[in-house]
């Protein structure tokens, strides 16, 4: 008996730590959207959706094309690892690829910012080369700006896990599908996809879940409305010190993100069936 | 067997960086032939197999199938199909998938391939198992999956590599036989890497065998087995025992001189180019007979050796003996048992006895080399 006492001593400041510092703050904001002036209600949600509801679609339209790109992009990078006949092509790519995974949403803002703005480097860059005329030059610090921010920075981590996971299949269904005659394409997308939909799948989920959790690029790229749930989140509280409606589109990123979860789950509980 | 020239590798050489993997193969074979390629791990067998296939091209030499140079062909335009290994299934996709998908890349109608893959799982056995995944075969199933796909794009020439070493024993020996027997029922040529003595055997109309990426010999079974035309292959076709004499030819006769273990005789020279000198002696341990030492054993054109038994075992079917001759020990079948210490004299009749004017016979007694040319049965 006391084994098992000492047993339970022993995880108890870790629960402890998760109890109070994750799962009774959780439990405190989903109860506080529920509350408008000490009474229970739908006066936040009914608030929430009365000014946010663009913010919301927003949001959900920004993240989930991000997550197609990233997914698109991560499946070039993997594929080019795993097929490329090039050597140093495939090593250069290799050393490459990883670097944004290194540097904070943050900066990756603040990168972006310089770099997409009216008078940025790309707009410069395309004029110098004469392909665009000054007076067509556009910033692309709105929605669009967020996508790449995103996709620059989230592509590396997901296509690190698939790179991996192509690396690890058998690389003589690879050349059986080339003995039939197979193209390069075909390849990728016929035989090697299918084999680590799984691990894209995983990859492309944490990506979905970190992107709706991100503050600082729609606050360095788009600071204008619509703009993304965290934005406004952020707004509610320093500006208003509106914690009702902040902990309501707190939890409406939460159900956006667990619905996705639930994707995921639902496909593995089948694939394992 | 006649070599129309179906396929044909002249010159083939391939190196791995520093690694000379292959030298100087020249092979011609016919249409309908299946040939087995045999060697240890690292011969260069599976190099071959590859070469062949299209998945690496040779540091020199040119290979043709129908007179038609295609060694710088990609995979597919070959007219090659390879089964491999692992059977490289893919697991995403059904059986039907599987058989039929080199079809769909040749954009073959859906309603085709449809017959053709239903054709093929019924000369495999396969019948009903069309909606299952891999993951749900047995091995003997995925492995008539994997041929299957192989045999429906109808290629020329069937590339099998190592295709039984992922099965059972039982299910292996019927299914070298269902192997055989389809090749010839499809007329197509087949060219089986293994490195299984017994494999090759049964299912080849000739077998080459290859050592460090040269070929050591080629021929029909029985030549390779009874007549070996080095100590490699000797060795590798199971006469592990090994022993050194002296001889000198006579006539066409090859007379052994009388050593420290045996007794001088005489064996048939049968137009070996055998020089005077010391000679590599090897021969099977079920094709020696045994005999107590003072029996008198004058049985036709041999040789007797005389040692003691050493260790007696009973691997079914004949006992083996470890029989100590001198400083070498060598092993003998028989079908009775010798205790352990009885003198023994071995006979080993004259067609059993493969000579060999090696380089390594000229030290007296060297340590037996037989692990190098270890074969699984």
């Amino acid at each position: 008996m006391p084994k098992r006492l000492l047993g339970l001593l022993l995880v108890l400041p870790a629960l402890a730590v998760i109890a109070f510092l994750f799962i009774l703050p959780l439990i405190m904001s989903a109860v506080g959207a529920f509350q408008v002036e000490g009474a229970f209600g739908w006066g936040n949600f009914t608030k929430t959706f009365d000014l946010y509801t663009k913010d919301i679609i927003f949001t959900v339209v920004i993240v989930s094309l991000s997550t197609v790109l990233i997914g698109i992009a991560s499946i070039a990078i993997g594929g080019y690892l795993t097929l490329g006949e090039h050597p140093v092509a495939v090593a250069i790519l290799r050393w490459l690829y990883r670097w944004p995974m290194f540097i904070p949403f943050i900066v990756v803002g603040q990168i972006l910012r310089t770099f997409l703005s009216k008078n940025g480097m790309m707009n410069n860059t395309f004029i110098n080369l004469g392909l665009l005329s000054p007076l067509d030059a556009v910033s692309f610090l709105d929605w669009r700006g967020i996508v790449i921010a995103f996709v620059w920075k989230q592509t590396p981590f997901v296509a690190l896990l698939v790179a991996g996971a192509m690396a690890s299949i058998n690389r003589d269904t690879i050349e059986a599908a080339r003995n039939l005659g197979a193209s390069r394409l075909r390849l990728l997308l016929e035989i090697v996809v299918p084999q680590v939909a799984m691990t894209l799948t995983v990859g492309l989920i944490l990506s979905f879940v970190t992107m709706m959790s991100v503050l600082s690029v729609p606050l360095m790229i788009n600071a204008q409305s619509p703009t993304m749930l965290t934005a406004d989140i952020a707004f509610r509280v320093n500006s208003y010190g509106d914690y009702g409606v902040a902990n309501a589109l707190g939890l409406i990123s939460l159900v956006l993100a667990a619905s996705v979860a639930w994707i995921y789950l639902r496909a593995s509980l089948k694939e394992r069936a | 067997m006649e070599r129309d020239g179906f396929l044909e590798l002249r010159g083939i050489a391939s190196r791995y960086g520093a690694t000379q993997v292959l030298t100087d193969i020249d092979l011609s074979i016919a249409k309908g032939e299946f040939v087995a390629l045999l060697g240890s791990s690292g011969c260069g067998k599976t190099t071959l197999l590859r070469l062949l296939a299209g998945f690496i091209s040779p540091s020199a030499g040119e290979v043709k199938v129908r007179h038609r140079d295609v060694t710088y062909l990609p995979p597919d335009k070959r007219g090659m199909a390879l089964v491999f290994q692992s059977y490289a299934l893919w697991p995403h996709m059904t059986v039907a998938q599987n058989i039929g998908y080199g079809l769909k890349l040749k954009g073959v109608p859906r309603q085709e391939i449809a017959t053709r893959v239903a054709a093929m799982q019924s000369l495999l056995g396969l019948d009903g198992l069309e909606a299952r995944k891999p993951s749900a075969l047995s091995g003997g199933q995925r492995q008539r999956v994997a041929l299957g796909r192989a045999l429906a794009i109808d290629p020329e020439i069937l590339l099998l590599d190592e295709p039984l070493s992922n099965l059972d024993a039982r299910i292996r020996l019927t299914v070298r036989h269902e192997l055989r027997a389809l090749q010839k029922r499809l007329g197509i040529t087949a060219i089986h890497v293994t490195h299984d003595r017994e494999e090759a055997m049964v299912m080849a109309d000739r077998i080459i065998i290859l050592n460090a990426g040269r070929i050591a010999q080629q021929g029909t079974p029985e030549d390779v087995y009874n007549r070996p035309a080095s100590a490699f292959v000797a060795a590798f076709m199971g006469a592990e025992n090994v022993l050194f004499l002296n001889g000198t030819p006579q006539g066409d006769q090859f007379a052994i001189a009388a050593g420290p273990a045996n007794a001088a005789g005489t064996v048939p020279l049968g137009g070996r180019p055998l020089a005077a000198g010391p000679v590599e002696a090897r021969f099977r341990p079920e094709a020696a007979r045994l005999f107590l030492a003072d029996e008198i054993a004058v049985i036709g054109p041999g040789i007797t050796f005389r040692g003691e038994v050493a260790a007696v075992s009973y691997p079914g079917g004949h006992w083996r003996h470890v029989v100590r001759l001198g400083q070498t020990e060598i092993m003998a079948d028989a079908e009775r048992a010798f205790e352990p210490g009885t003198r023994v004299a071995v006979f080993v009749p004259a067609e059993a006895l493969f000579l060999f004017n090696s380089p390594e016979a000229v030290s007296a007694f060297p340590i037996s080399r037989t692990s190098s040319g270890k074969v699984h049965a």
